[in-house]
């Protein structure tokens, strides 16, 4: 089940959108979130599903892979879509259930809603199935750094946010060790009631709490004797290059927006 | 060469001097290893030559010159360190961004960088892995990465604090043969502390500590027949000089030389 979530999920691959910069992938998708709401009738909803399926042929994935994988998020959906659907009031009665009823209003703006945020989860899903967490770190850093004339300290965030991506799967293999030596002994957390299964995660917490701090001091001083002193002096290794493709990309999704403003009615 | 005169050193919380008046002098481009028990100082000895505990008594001479608050950020910059958990001193997210941490820090030109990060990655046979992310590496691996990343910083001193204790044999021999090639080159000196009596024959010299103590330093073969001191010291003599000591009455040989005259 785990397995196949795909969101945050990084596959590699060699399609136009996965060599964009990342930093245009970022800037495309927070447009695309404005650009949602030009849509306001059937046209530009039908645009808007367009775009999105031609952007998941150009980074190379399918349509069922993304649908598979979006399952959970399809319980969400749904739930605006039935919000809507009985929450909104106007136009013809469509069903009277005495208690509650159904307006034409209320299928129509459940329907639009929902459109918009499947797009909107779609294009975010596309994005971090072609960039690798360390690309995107790389891109909010470089776009945020305005942020550090109002003492927003942007370089350590992300450095924070590269060695928490490095840690995860070390982690994880260490808490599998400790679950696996835990079982060993005669732990279950597989049965009994919910609170005697939360009792039984407390060994597994408390040991990789304890060695998580054993690896930050470690880490530490690893950094420290490595010269780090922070932002002041330091150069780069992984450089982002900006490409005409990149200009290219982000004005096509303005031409986009455009285009669904003009249809608007 | 480094000079350690008189050095001592306590912890604030323990009742023991984890250093009790160490002198010794290494010289440029030797290999000396460092052996001794669990918590006998080895750890202590080279924190504080990398500056990351202070307060202690006795003098530091790096190349002459004694070590203290101003100096110590620029002769830091000599030393390079390997710690023992490979886990634990990886920066990067992959390897070549590992290897580049520390070159990064000290502002190196990007180019520059490029190339010192290549050549320590070939140095240790790893250039082919340098997309790869660190938690799909062996132990082995790692810690040659590790090794690259202080390589990097073109240091005249490579330390390793038990950086073989949490791998396989494979990986050790690994880590050795490539310790090996850099000594042979003769401009770093190696400084290797470990615990295991069978990983010091290819060094210059050796020094045993016990409880903050030198009890016994000299050749490898010298402290392979200073028994008084192995014993005090509980270590444990490699297989090969445990059967040399039975049968050919303790002359020092190395494994190969055993086995010819056996
Ligand atoms: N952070 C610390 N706080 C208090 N005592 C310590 C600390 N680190 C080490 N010690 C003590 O100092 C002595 C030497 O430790 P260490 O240098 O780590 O030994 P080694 O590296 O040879 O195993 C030991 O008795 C140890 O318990
Ligand atoms: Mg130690």
């Amino acid at each position: 089940m785990l397995s196949k979530m795909l969101l945050g999920r990084y596959i590699p691959g060699s399609s136009i959108i996965h060599q964009l910069d990342p930093r245009a992938k970022i800037l495309a998708v927070v447009m695309f979130m404005a650009i949602v709401f030009f849509a306001n009738h059937w046209t530009g909803y039908g645009l808007l599903i367009l775009f999105i399926i031609t952007l998941t042929k150009m980074a190379g994935l399918s349509l069922r892979f993304l649908f598979n994988g979006l399952k959970l998020i399809l319980i969400l959906l749904l739930f605006t879509f039935f919000m809507h659907l009985f929450f909104t009031k106007g136009g013809t009665v469509l069903i009277d259930g005495g208690f509650f009823t159904i307006e034409s209003e209320g299928v129509i703006n459940g329907i639009y809603i929902t459109i918009r945020l499947a797009m909107l989860v779609l294009i975010t899903t596309i994005m971090t199935l072609t960039t690798s967490p360390l690309q995107l770190t790389d891109a909010i850093e470089r776009i945020c750094r305005p942020l550090k004339a109002i003492r927003v300290p942007v370089h350590e965030i992300a450095l924070m946010m590269s060695i928490s991506l490095r840690f995860i799967p070390t982690l994880m293999d260490e808490t599998e060790k400790i679950i696996k030596a835990q079982s060993a002994r005669g732990s279950t957390f597989m049965t009994g009631s919910l609170k005697s299964r939360l009792q039984a995660l407390t060994p597994i917490f408390i040991p990789l709490f304890i060695s998580s701090f054993k690896r930050a001091e470690e880490l530490a001083i690893a950094m420290e004797v490595r010269g780090y002193q922070g932002e002041e002096g330091r150069t780069y290794y992984r450089v982002l290059n900006w490409q005409f493709r990149d200009t290219a990309a982000l004005i096509m999704m303005i031409i986009f927006g455009i285009i669904l403003w003009m249809i608007r009615q | 060469m480094i000079e350690f005169d008189n050095l001592a050193y306590s912890y604030r919380s323990g009742e023991y001097k984890a250093l009790d008046h160490i002198s010794l002098t290494i010289r440029q481009g030797d290999w000396v290893s460092i052996i001794g028990h669990n918590g006998s100082g080895k750890s202590t000895l080279v924190k504080i030559l990398m500056g990351i505990l202070e307060d202690y008594e006795g003098t530091i001479r790096v190349g002459g010159e004694v070590l203290n608050d101003e100096n110590r950020a620029e002769l830091r910059k000599r030393f390079a360190i390997v710690f023992q958990n490979p886990d634990n001193q990886f920066v990067g997210a992959t390897v070549e961004d590992d290897v580049a941490f520390g070159l990064e820090n000290n502002g190196v030109p990007r180019e520059e960088m490029v190339r010192r990060t290549e050549a320590a990655l070939e140095a240790v046979n790893m250039l082919s892995y340098r997309n790869h992310e660190p938690s799909r590496l062996s132990g082995g691996q790692k810690q040659r990465v590790a090794i690259a990343s202080a390589l990097a910083m073109a240091p005249d001193v490579l330390i390793l604090d038990e950086a073989t204790s949490m791998i396989d044999p494979e990986g050790r021999r690994e880590v050795l043969d490539i310790l090996q090639k850099i000594h042979g080159e003769g401009r770093t000196t190696l400084i290797y502390i470990t615990h295991d009596l069978s990983e010091i024959e290819q060094s210059d010299h050796a020094v045993v500590m016990r409880e903050g103590r030198i009890i016994s330093k000299g050749t490898v073969e010298e402290i392979y027949q200073d028994t008084d001191a192995l014993i005090a010291s509980r270590l444990v003599l490699p297989f090969h000089m445990k059967v040399s000591k039975r049968l050919l009455g303790g002359e020092y040989m190395s494994y190969d030389e055993l086995v010819k005259r056996l």
